[in-house]
């Protein structure tokens, strides 16, 4: 049965999936690698993407129009975070726990709102496959890489486009030195709570349109508590990938990929537990994690409020 | 006077710049009271008085870092609010941090392009800036590589980095926070000529050091502060170096350690080609053998960055030993953890003190105890003694006369020099058998530098072994019997102190046998 | 300043989420024969799963006893937290509710501390048949091999492939019973058809069950089903692939109104009713109950909007009477 395994039906079905599983995790880690960054350590992001969901379902159910979805989601995320930001940076919060209290803000709130405005699970048409005329038919190939929706290729497009802003632009040169030492960057003339508000909401946006992805591009319903975690799983992405764009994507995927290998090992009746199966994704990311030696260490500044000294 | 108006930059120079009854309050501290203070284009204004005098604390106030509870800040006469260093940099004025501001995993063109326009707008032109550091270096004979990581720096070579990011900015005024504590004799020659050549130019350069020879060379007034207040203002041409010190600290000031004799006895600490790496990759020790008795003090001289830093830390348990051995009194500690070692009592005083000698948030007290706080009786059964703790910190803070509000007030609060202090203080009063001391001194008024230095020639009378690293020739010179001189991770060669000449040293530091 | 700060988020997140969860929470002083009951739910009242099923049913079983005059509903929803579940429980027992219910496995081990303190209390768990031996305790289940034993013959009958796919939670309880239960009746009409299961791990993970339903479809399975709430997921991808589905704990054919071919609902009010009869007459607890098809506790719906209804519904019903008679027997494995 393990053999089954190798056919190119099921190395396709992994790979698809996979990229599918990878799309909200990228999202949601890549706007948390902008914060942490900087210094900031955001747990809500798990509520800023069911928020984020919520808001997109909705407003696609109401008005129809998925791309006002998807920038209601978008806003929905900014808002919470410039509030995560007021809390860290002009009150001084510590962030662990403020993060865990936006974290159940966000619970509580879609869960108010479904409640209050839909009463019952129902679907909408997501953003459509996309179909590209030539490539989407080649066989395998096209089913993996050139037939998933436009938020699957944003999220996979982001992963450059943050490496760049990091590491190309005068912005991330300010960012990555904020995280390390805003001492430093103060001393400078950077605007330490400004730089630290911008990469919050940045990532209050992206969890937003993680949120986005789920509700109404790749499952088209929103449920409560649809995320299930997924938005911890990021955070985790981002020590992972060790603060890297790059590896946050390494990540994603690793852990994505064997989590659509484990779904095949049910489907194919490879005679493993499931209970074994389930935990497939977590061992072996853990597993790849302590044995690759990094020398990377987490931002010096991380989740460490700043204070000019008077 | 339009033309002359400005500065080689292209900046408008700062004719004068006056701060006016500035008063500074900390919890528990005066650090600044009613100081009038004031700086003209064209001249070198020094800022004297010992640790926790209040020296930085009034520069911070000049730069944006502190808001000051009472007084002014005219510039060409008129008043100005200086809130954040944003508006200070925008005025013209720069400042060279007594603590370093770089930014430890961003390398040398990062750290000086940080916070500057970019002349590729949104994307960062470090090619540009790493070219145009390339230019200052040359200019300024300050070598740096621009691609090097910070934390891949020496000391010497961050303050390096520090000078050029000033240089870089162009400011009209500039204060130099204590600018030449890391650097060899040399080197502050070097910066000496920038400065007067900035001074020609028509800058405006506030100095602060303790080394007064350094202050009579360079500078055209001198004020002194005491304890926040400020005890006068005189041109440096009316004075000479023991009215400096004796003004300064209120006392006559003596100059030279008595070293007596000491019996020299066993071998304490031994080397046996010892090899290692560096953090750049490189390495860091070439095979390195030395010994050290008890009752010696060696010295280890050298420019920074030829491994004094990699030979603390192999002999400490820090840094991985890849070939040869480390012996402590008679038994192997190759490679064992740093706890292990410092539990035979080797002490060790790290040239980053700020780094790697103590805890920021951590009380005076609770510093004090950083290396035994498993024993008594700082705690038992693993409980700690708070009493015991309280009664160790109140005597060193007494014996090593540290400045501080209390020893509950957080280490991060204290002034450079104090802070220092405080891990020398912890590290010399364990009665340790070896001492790893790294620039013991540096940073440390005159007082405090006699009293440390005596205090290792206590320590050598009673038998401990020390090791001196220092860059300081004249503290190499006045305390060991010995010295090393290393160079690109390699002994030149081992000189007793009655042969060793400056000049004989000098050469063996740049690497050739005299 | 900083203590203030994370104070008010805390107490404004936590308050957002106790008052989510208590939203049907209206606790109003109770005249003498007022019945009171609370319930404690995993996932929310409508979740086109196995909490709906419950309030459903409290709500049919509030009509007949005369609304809510005579008949008190509270609940608390998501309660995915075991903890903040044991704590819900403990509250309503305090604030003296006549029958407080558990409805789900996992909040066991808590029950069986809590009750003991509250002798004069009702409790019910479910699902299981442990009553932990405590007088005050009952347990409830459903029989839900039954109902998936009918819509695995329904799902055997309508296969083309042959090939099946099952999605499910965890594999234990509620879940494992049906699924077990429609293998069998998929095998006992086809044996040579093969059924793939599922399980992902989670009653949350949407976008898993969604990927497990795609794995499945691509395994060339033209036939899902799957059990508990992160199954919409899972809905709308069958939909999206123009596969049947076979839903169970409540009706989901509002989901995917063209491919749902019938569901097993559960009617929790049979077992509830003989509860309340107990408790009036002064038994509190020591017994268990099973929903099963034969006394209404479950029933198939089969979807009148489905293309197939006309086949399916005869089918269903046969298979039904067959179950309930006898004449079919249910072997697990
Ligand atoms: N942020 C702060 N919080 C509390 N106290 C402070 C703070 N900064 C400085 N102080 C106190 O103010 C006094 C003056 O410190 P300052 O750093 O100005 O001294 P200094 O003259 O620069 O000394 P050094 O030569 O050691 O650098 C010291 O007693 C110090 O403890
Ligand atoms: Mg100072």
């Amino acid at each position: 049965m393990i053999s089954d395994l190798f056919s190119v039906t099921v190395l396709v079905g992994i790979l698809a999936s996979g990229i599918r599983l990878a799309t909200p995790y990228l999202y949601a880690a890549i706007g948390e690698t902008f914060s942490q960054r900087s210094g900031v350590l955001n747990l809500g992001v798990e509520g800023q993407m069911l928020l984020g969901a919520f808001a997109a379902f909705y407003v696609t159910l109401t008005t129809g129009n998925l791309w006002l979805g998807l920038m209601t989601a978008m806003l929905v995320g900014a808002l919470m975070g410039l509030a995560m930001a007021y809390v860290t940076v002009n009150l001084q919060a510590q962030q662990g726990i403020s993060g865990i209290g936006f974290y159940l803000f966000g619970l509580g709130m879609s869960d108010l709102l479904f409640q209050k405005l839909m009463g019952t699970v129902e679907t909408v048409k997501g953003f459509p496959k996309i179909h590209i005329p030539g490539l989407s038919d080649i066989p395998g190939i096209g089913e993996i890489f050139f037939s998933q929706n436009i938020l699957v290729y944003g999220a996979y497009l982001l992963v450059p486009i943050a490496w760049f802003v990091l590491n190309k632009t005068t912005l991330g040169l300010k960012i990555r030195s904020v995280g390390e030492n805003p001492d430093a960057a103060d001393s400078l003339g950077v605007n330490v709570g400004r730089i630290r508000y911008f990469t919050i909401i940045l990532g209050g946006i992206l969890s937003g349109v993680a949120g986005a992805s789920l509700s109404i591009a790749l499952l088209n319903v929103f449920q409560q508590n649809m995320t299930s975690g997924q938005g911890f799983i990021a955070v985790a992405l981002v020590y992972f990938g060790a603060w890297r764009p790059t590896g946050v994507l390494g990540g994603a995927l690793l852990f994505s990929l064997i989590n659509a290998l484990q779904l095949w090992v049910q489907v194919l009746n490879i005679p493993v537990p499931s209970e074994i199966a389930v935990m497939m994704p977590y061992v072996l990311t853990i597993l790849v994690l302590v044995t690759s030696v990094s020398k990377v260490r987490a931002p010096s500044a991380l989740s460490k409020p700043f204070e000019r000294e008077n | 006077m339009t033309e002359s108006n400005k500065l080689p930059s292209g900046r408008s120079r700062i004719d004068s710049l006056e701060m006016r009854g500035i008063t500074k309050r900390f919890p528990g501290v005066l650090a600044n009271y009613k100081v009038d203070f004031d700086v003209k284009s064209g001249e070198v204004h020094a800022l004297l008085g010992v640790n926790g005098a209040g020296k930085s604390t009034l520069m911070k106030i000049l730069y944006g870092l502190y808001h000051p509870d009472e007084g002014e800040i005219l510039l060409n006469g008129k008043p100005v609010t200086i809130s954040s260093p944003k508006d200070s940099i925008h005025l013209g004025i720069g400042m060279i941090h007594q603590h370093f501001m770089l930014v430890q995993t961003l390398t040398v063109a990062e750290n000086v392009a940080l916070g500057l326009p970019s002349s590729r707008g949104a994307l960062t032109d470090l090619d540009r800036v790493s070219k145009r550091i390339l230019e200052l270096a040359d200019i300024y004979n300050l070598k740096i590589d621009p691609s090097a990581y910070i934390w891949q720096l020496s000391v010497g070579q961050q303050q390096r980095v520090e000078i050029i990011k000033a240089l870089y900015r162009g400011a009209a005024l500039l204060i130099l926070d204590e600018p030449t504590a890391v650097l060899t004799p040399q080197e502050v020659d070097e910066l000496f000529v920038i400065m007067r050549q900035m001074v020609k130019d028509g800058h405006a350069l506030i100095f602060i050091s303790h080394k007064l020879h350094e202050v009579v060379e360079i500078s055209h007034r001198v004020t002194v502060l005491r304890d926040g207040r400020k005890i006068g203002t005189r041109l440096t041409s009316e004075t000479t170096k023991q009215d400096l010190a004796n003004w300064m600290v209120g006392r006559e000031v003596g100059f030279v350690p008595d070293r007596g004799k000491v019996e020299i006895g066993e071998i304490r600490l031994k080397l046996e080609r010892v090899v290692c790496g560096s953090d750049r990759g490189t390495p860091g020790l070439r095979g390195v053998s030395l010994d050290v008795h008890s009752g010696e003090i060696l010295g280890v001289a050298g420019v920074s960055g030829n491994g004094q830093r990699e030979l603390a830390e192999t002999i400490t348990g820090l840094r991985k030993v890849t070939g040869g051995k480390v012996f402590l009194e008679g038994k192997e500690i190759t490679n064992l953890a740093p706890g292990e070692i410092t539990d035979r009592m080797l002490s060790y005083i790290p040239e980053e003190r700020m780094r790697d000698g103590m805890i920021k948030d951590f009380t005076v007290a609770e510093n004090m105890i950083l290396r035994e706080h498993h024993k008594l009786p700082y705690s038992r059964y693993g409980f700690l003694n708070l009493r015991g703790i309280s009664k160790h910190a109140d005597d060193l803070i007494k014996q090593f006369r540290v400045k501080t509000p209390s020893q509950e007030t957080h280490a991060k609060n204290l002034s450079g020099g104090n802070i220092q202090k405080v891990v020398l203080a912890r590290e010399i009063s364990r009665n340790p058998h070896v001492i790893i001391a790294a620039q013991p001194t540096r940073g440390l008024d005159i007082g405090a530098t006699e009293y440390v230095r005596e205090q290792l020639l206590v320590e050598r009378r009673k038998g401990a072994a020390i090791m001196l690293i220092s860059e300081d020739l004249d503290e190499i010179l006045a305390l060991s019997d010995r010295i090393a001189v290393i160079y690109e991770g390699q002994i030149m060669d081992i000189v007793p102190r009655a042969t060793a000449t400056p000049e004989k040293l000098g050469l063996l530091m740049a690497g050739v046998h005299p | 300043m900083k203590k203030f700060a994370w104070l008010l988020t805390l107490v404004l997140a936590l308050s957002l989420v106790l008052s989510a969860c208590g939203a049907g929470a209206t606790p109003t002083p109770a005249p003498v024969e007022k019945f009171r009951v609370a319930v404690v739910m995993p996932s929310a009242i409508n979740d086109l799963a196995f909490s709906q099923s419950m309030y459903d049913a409290l709500v049919r079983v509030q009509k007949d006893m005369g609304g809510p005059d005579k008949f008190e509903i509270v609940y608390s929803e998501n309660m995915f937290v075991v903890d903040d579940a044991a704590a819900a429980i403990r509250d309503y027992a305090t604030k003296g509710y006549d029958l407080v219910i558990a409805h789900g496995s996992q909040y066991g081990s808590s029950l069986q501390e809590i009750a003991p303190d509250f002798p004069d209390t009702s409790f019910a768990w479910g699902t299981t048949v442990d009553t932990f031996g405590l007088p005050n305790v009952f347990a409830y289940e459903a029989a839900s091999q039954e109902g998936g034993y009918v819509n695995g013959v329904l799902a055997a009958a309508l296969t083309n492939t042959d090939v099946i796919g099952v999605i499910g939670p965890i594999e234990t309880g509620d879940a494992k019973l049906y699924v077990d239960g429609f293998k069998a009746g998929v095998l006992s009409a086809k044996p040579g058809a093969q059924v793939n299961v599922n399980y992902i791990g989670s009653f949350s993970d949407t976008a898993l069950a969604a990927e497990a339903a795609t794995t499945h479809i691509a395994a060339g399975a033209d036939i899902l089903t799957g059990t508990a709430q992160m199954v919409v997921g899972a809905i709308g991808k069958a939909e999206e692939a123009n596969v049947l589905w076979f839903g169970t704990q409540s009706n989901q054919s509002s989901l995917a109104p063209k491919i749902v071919v019938a569901s097993q609902v559960y009617h929790w009010e049979v077992v509830l009713k003989q509860m309340i009869d107990l408790i009036q007459g002064g038994t509190l607890g020591g017994q268990s109950f099973t929903a099963n098809l034969a006394n209404g506790g479950e029933v198939i719906e089969v979807n009148p909007d489905s293309n197939v209804f006309d086949y399916a519904k005869p089918l269903a019903e046969d298979t039904v009477k067959g179950i309930i008679d006898g004449s079919i027997k249910i072997t697990l494995p």
